[in-house]
């Protein structure tokens, strides 16, 4: 996002990890009955994937330091959309439901007093809002059902933009066309409920969406003059806590230069309105200290020999050896934080062709782009598009994907690659035509490494390469987003999901409808058929793609293990098509310093939950 | 002299704002970020790109946002607000000055007091050993990057961090304002402060080593200890006055430069400065960040060069203000 892109390129960041994964055994990843890689087999133990942290029995009190390397970007709840906001965020607001740290699968409610109930065929949600929840200093009074839906509908101003809110909740009726105002599909029915109608059955999907922090209840007495200013003024200057924590403020709720100073510091204080008998967070914790930027590799020493801090973002590749090494139980690396694959454009080129994208599947050594990144301990082989912890990763073929020759060399294969390019017709099992393809990556390592071994394997297969590296944002912003820019091979996408149902991660990714001109997230322009006329394409009508066709099933399945089932099958057939070729699923390194006992967000990249973390000496 | 300033103020006038337009012009013209775009986030819409777009201002034509930039620099010295924070950029700067003003003028302090004595000790004593002691100690810290060197001192020093622990060095991120605690300020500052002068005074030393070598050599020196003057009154009242012009110059520039921010040692000591400032808008695309250290840089050059013309004329006789 704003991006959680970001963290997703500096996941795994650890390339000198790779070098004591290469020093301690052989390469020889085990292979699994379908061939592709399974669990680490490197001699090395993995590291701690927070799957056994203890949630209960913490101490109260004490002050947490925390070394942020990067800035926070929004504060608003109606505008936070990236890892390190969303620690701030929900330690300070509540949005309706929550997931519990442990569990990246099973909401629980938080502003809401009980699970949603779903009704009329998933086309009507109810959620029934906790009384006497209060909101925090200047404001002072009790949560209402019209606190919440205006903080849902300002995700539709223009001044708010919030991203997301065109994915999730145009399924309002009278969502898609909403511009800050009232939203008919939005229904307070006593200060207490709140009723969501929606356009389909989409109700399993949209409690999810109810996860998200826009629907975090914001005062409208308070918030509403804010967001007339452009951009708005709420979260940028004044902020209104419902959490455990708050950002230390002022009588007037002003928070910038007091609990936040941009590039600096940012202070987390109590909520003194907060009532622990309403909320299913201890909050052990009396204060957080955030302290904004700093050189990675000091930051990381200075985390791992302190006392009561953790580093906030992704450690420096030489802090992930020094933990593994020296700090094995200060370091754990949490799976299901993303994915990387290769984009391959399926409007014009070579990759039109499905028997060449095969072959360029097979032929790419994943394991090598896994290697430059850290290897096993940071990172997992991609073998298909959800990854774990995600509803239907198993249903679609778990660890090792799918059972499919191209898939099942890690280590890359070429004579099952030359047996595709055959297939495409190039009897020599080589490229042997004169187009030239367009190759951006990112640069940065490890980035610039996995580009280029990509761009090695296109060699190898006979291609000739236009390589060109970029900063990441600008990869995604002006080229590999933009479909006139016609690039043929983006090395370095990926995508992370916003909450375990898989059309967070498959629908904006893989869809055709949903290309868009600009900001594109189909970087292979897969299902380009249904690229929608009003945003630049063709199609006005008619039969959709057989991939977009099951996408839209899926997305109107009700119920999470139809919807597992349903997305998983769209998997398989984007593997089944090759759209493009998955290489790693990511998993996030944190440190802490030994007597915090911190507490990951498996659902959240792994990032810390200052709300149910506690130190050890409090 | 009045108008001799005047003049050179104007024309300092005119570069800055050849500097806001160049700048300007690179911000469009390199492959950059759309701003509209971080801001809006993945899976945003182009109808939310296109009105944060507009809310930013930045579907106008450059020309017309230029302008508007101007004016409103020229008018209230509003430098504009983060695309990200939505601070103003004005107060973002004077809140990070103070930190960039102590960190230079701390270093500048000691890379002179180290730097003048070691070249003048070394141009007087040449090639005795001191000399190439120093000179060669001059060697490496020229040699090395003030990155590389701040993490070398933060490792081995550093209260937290350090493997040889001093109590009052304190570690990275330790910094606080001369107001808050003055012993905390200078404990916080005493390795960023040598870790920067350490370049600068090795490259002083060796700057007014040579041009005193040369300076000594003059007909004017000789005539001087044939007059009878004291050694000392000839090196340092004859010599070291003609030979230190073109530190003075060097100096100018350097501290102008520090004061648009020294951004890697901000950095590894995490100095919220306007280095640092500058760094996390480059990352980030901020426009207004970057454009506001650029042209507050620049103002610090230009005033820096016109410091330093008047100070050549005191400093040397045949100068002449015209």
């Amino acid at each position: 996002m704003k991006w959680r892109f970001k963290r997703l390129a500096l996941a795994g960041v650890t390339c000198s990890l790779a070098l004591v994964v290469a020093a301690c055994g052989s390469s020889s990843s085990k292979t699994s009955s379908s061939g592709a890689s399974s669990t680490s087999s490197n001699g090395l133990k993995p590291a701690l994937d927070g799957s056994n942290q203890t949630l209960t029995g913490g101490k109260k009190g004490g002050t947490l330091t925390v070394y942020n390397h990067e800035d926070f970007e929004h504060l608003d709840p109606g505008q936070a959309y990236f890892v390190i906001d969303y620690e701030a965020v929900y330690a300070t607001q509540r949005p309706l439901y929550i997931f519990p740290p442990n569990d990246s699968q099973h909401v629980i409610p938080d502003m809401a007093s009980g699970p949603p109930q779903i009704t009329n065929g998933g086309k009507t949600v109810t959620v029934n809002i906790r009384p006497n929840v209060k909101f925090g200093p200047p404001v002072n009074r009790a949560v209402t059902c019209s606190d919440v839906k205006y903080a849902i509908e300002r995700g539709a101003n223009p001044n708010v933009g919030n991203a997301y809110f065109p994915a999730y909740f145009a399924y309002l009726q009278g969502g898609s066309s909403a511009t800050g105002g009232p939203i008919p599909g939005i229904v307070c029915t006593s200060p207490t409920q709140i009723v969501f109608h929606l356009t389909g059955p989409y109700g399993t999907f949209f409690v999810g969406a109810l996860s998200l922090p826009l629907s975090a209840a914001v005062p409208k007495e308070f918030v509403q003059p804010l967001d007339k200013q452009k951009p708005t003024a709420y979260g940028a200057k004044y902020l209104v806590a419902t959490g455990p924590y708050m950002f230390k403020s002022d009588s007037k709720g002003v928070f910038l230069g007091i609990g936040y100073q941009p590039g600096k510091s940012a202070t987390l204080v109590r909520n003194p309105n907060w009532n622990a008998s309403t909320d299913p967070r201890p909050a052990y914790l009396n204060q957080i200290n955030i302290n904004i930027g700093g050189d990675p590799n000091v930051i990381g020493r200075q985390v791992l020999t302190g006392s009561d801090t953790v580093q906030n973002d992704t450690p420096a590749d030489a802090i992930v050896k020094l933990a593994y090494q020296n700090y094995y139980n200060q370091l754990v690396a949490v799976p299901g934080s993303g994915d990387r694959y290769v984009g391959l454009n399926e409007q014009h080129g070579p990759f039109t062709n499905i028997n060449t994208r095969k072959a360029f599947w097979a032929a790419l050594d994943r394991e090598a782009m896994i290697k430059a990144r850290g290897g096993e301990v940071v990172e997992q082989l991609g073998t298909h598009f959800i990854y774990p912890g995600s509803a239907g990763y198993d249903q679609a073929g778990g660890a090792s994907g799918p059972n499919v020759d191209y898939n099942n060399s890690p280590a890359g294969n070429m004579s099952v690659a030359a047996k595709y390019m055959k297939a495409a017709g190039y009897p020599s099992g080589k490229y042997t035509g004169s187009y030239v393809l367009k190759v951006v990556g990112s640069t940065g390592d490890p980035a610039d490494k996995d580009a280029a071994i990509v761009n090695q394997t296109l060699q190898s297969l006979g291609f000739k390469t236009n390589f060109t590296l970029v900063d990441q944002s600008v990869m995604y912003s002006k080229y590999c987003g933009v479909p006139k820019q016609q690039i043929d091979v983006c090395p370095n996408v990926g995508w992370i999901r916003d909450w375990y149902d898989p059309q967070t991660l498959l629908d904006p990714t893989f869809a055709g409808y949903n290309i868009v001109p600009t900001n594109n997230s189909n970087w292979g322009m897969v299902s380009w058929q249904d690229w929608p006329k009003a945003n630049g394409g063709t199609y006005t009508s008619g039969p959709l793609t057989p991939i977009d066709q099951a996408m839209k099933t899926a997305e109107t399945s009700v119920g999470d293990a139809n919807r597992a089932s349903a997305w998983a099958k769209v998997d398989q057939m984007l593997v089944g098509d090759a759209v493009a070729v998955p290489w790693a699923f990511d998993k996030q390194p944190n440190i802490a310093a030994k007597d915090v006992n911190g507490i990951n967000d498996l659902w959240n990249e792994g990032s810390w939950d200052y709300s149910w973390m506690w130190l050890k000496n409090a | 002299m009045i108008r001799y300033i005047v003049r050179r103020l104007l024309w300092g006038v005119v570069l800055l704002v050849a500097v806001i337009a160049i700048t300007f012009v690179l911000f469009y013209l390199v492959p950059n970020v759309n701003p509209a775009v971080l801001r809006a986030g993945r899976n945003s819409s182009p109808k939310i790109i296109s009105e944060i777009s507009a809310n930013l201002g930045l579907n106008k034509p450059v020309y017309t946002q230029f302008w508007v930039y101007l004016k409103r620099l020229v008018l209230h010295f509003d430098l504009g607000y983060s695309y990200y924070s939505g601070a103003s950029v004005k107060s973002l700067m004077a809140d990070r000055l103070p930190a960039t003003l102590s960190l230079t003028f701390g270093a500048v302090v000691i890379w002179l007091a180290v730097g003048i004595p070691v070249g003048i000790i070394s141009a007087i004593k040449r090639r005795s050993v001191l000399d190439r002691s120093a000179m060669g100690t001059a060697l490496v810290f020229v040699s090395a990057p003030v990155y590389w060197l701040g993490l070398l001192v933060l490792f081995l020093f550093a209260a937290d961090i350090g493997k040889f622990k001093i109590p009052f060095l304190h570690g990275a991120g330790s910094y606080v304002g001369l107001t808050t605690s003055p012993l905390h300020w200078f404990e916080s500052l005493l390795m960023p402060w040598f870790v920067l002068a350490a370049t600068s005074a090795a490259i002083y030393a060796r700057l007014l080593r040579g041009s005193l070598i040369d300076v000594m050599g003059e007909d004017y020196i000789r005539t001087a200890r044939a007059k009878g003057l004291p050694e000392h009154t000839v090196v340092m009242k004859h010599g070291v006055r003609s030979a230190i012009t073109p530190l003075v110059t060097v100096l100018g520039l350097d501290i102008a430069i520090l004061m648009g921010g020294a951004v890697l040692t901000e950095t590894v000591f995490d100095i919220p400065g306007i280095g640092r400032l500058n760094y996390d808008a480059i990352t980030h695309g901020d426009f207004p960040i970057i454009q506001g250290t650029i042209v507050l840089a620049a103002i610090f050059i230009i005033l820096a060069n016109i410091v330093v013309d008047i100070a050549y004329a005191y400093l040397d006789p045949r100068v002449r203000y015209t």
